[in-house]
């Protein structure tokens, strides 16, 4: 049962409460909106981060096969021997956006990323370009699934708060503030008999008198 | 039911954090606006955001909303170069008073000839606003990501 809130019984009192209540449903309303669209995001995101992870592991799946291929054509020593050139670094911007109230970051690998062909071209073969290939689409990948996964988690946190401010505002803000309005009204409604019956009283006396 | 004590002026700290919590919250839906003066200015339009290196916006609360390249060139992939003058971004997605609907925010025909595109479906703009439903608000959220945010209409705000 929702708890009476503590206030003077005056009307001074019920309109401030009223006022409250109605700031209440207001942003009750708000809050159920934003609610419902970071469910709506936060399904959203989760679809997509399946669909980033799974890319992602056909990704390396084919990275890791034509790598293999690779080093079997040339021998790992060679390989590893040419692949110390091939280190480059990689330049990733870094943002945030705001998805109804919620800051979350926005990542995205630079589009001009230096073709990862640091090796020499004589001395190796095709499978290692297709490896090379390979392991700049994962990069991308990577960056993806980074991005989505702290999307989600930042989504999750933010509909628990949001579910928690709904519910505290359904079962107990503005029931409280019902059932105070209700009382008060009451209260105003009895002192209000009392005063006619007062009236008729004296009204009787003063026709005896 | 149990009486209510006669002393209000000893607000509990709960009531008055639950205030504050209410007011933060109506403060909170639309900070990450572009700042109202510079959305007509020439930095938010696509044609300009398209040649700079990290295409962003300053919001209300002064934070900065990060544009992602390929989304703007797919919205660039749409339009011709003077349309791509006249596209502010973000592009507003406007929640009202009925749940199940959503408008966008237009200033001209280019957002109009955007989404038309975008849903694949004709879409027409009345006062200003194009509305939408939610199951095509996911469908153009999904697209257009970083290119568009959700406005809490002052309607139910104020």
């Amino acid at each position: 049962m929702p708890e009476l809130i503590k206030v003077r019984p005056t009307k001074i009192e019920l309109v401030k409460l009223k006022r409250r209540l109605s700031l209440s449903q207001r942003v009750q309303k708000i809050v159920k909106d934003r609610l419902s669209i970071l469910t709506m995001e936060f399904l959203q995101t989760a679809r997509d981060t399946v669909e980033a992870k799974r890319n992602l592991l056909d990704e390396l799946s084919k990275l890791y096969k034509a790598l293999s291929v690779a080093a079997g054509y040339h021998g790992y020593i060679a390989l590893e021997k040419e692949l110390i050139a091939t280190e480059v670094d990689l330049k990733v911007t870094a943002g945030s956006r705001n998805v109804a109230g919620v800051r979350i970051p926005s990542f995205e690998l630079m589009g001009n990323v230096k073709p990862m062909k640091g090796y020499n071209l004589v001395d190796t073969s095709s499978w290692l370009d297709r490896a090379a290939q390979l392991s700049e689409e994962s990069l991308r990948a990577i960056v993806e699934l980074a991005e989505l996964q702290r999307n989600f988690e930042l989504l999750a946190m933010e509909i628990n708060r949001t579910k928690r401010i709904t519910n505290a505002l359904e079962y107990i803000v503005i029931p409280g503030l019902q059932v105070t309005i209700k009382y008060l009204n009451m209260k105003f409604e009895e002192r209000d008999r009392e005063e006619k019956a007062r009236l008729k009283r004296v009204k009787v006396l003063v026709a005896r008198g | 039911m149990p009486k209510p004590l006669q002393d209000e002026a000893k607000q509990s700290p709960y009531e008055k954090m639950l205030q504050e919590c209410l007011r933060g919250e109506l403060r909170l839906v639309n900070t990450g606006l572009p700042q109202s003066q510079k959305r007509q200015s020439k930095e938010n339009k696509l044609f300009y955001l398209l040649k700079e290196k990290y295409p962003r916006v300053v919001c209300n609360d002064g934070s900065t909303h990060l544009f992602k390249k390929n989304e703007l060139e797919y919205l660039a992939s749409m339009i011709d170069t003077d349309e791509q003058k006249a596209l502010s971004l973000p592009m507003l997605i406007e929640l009202g008073a009925i749940q199940a609907e959503a408008a966008i925010i237009c200033e001209g025909k280019v957002e109009e000839k955007v989404i038309s595109k975008a849903l694949n479906m004709p879409v027409t703009c009345e006062e200003r606003r194009i509305r939408i439903y939610k199951p095509q608000l996911a469908l153009l959220r999904r697209k257009f990501k970083t290119t568009t945010v959700y406005v809490f209409s002052p309607k139910i705000v104020a």
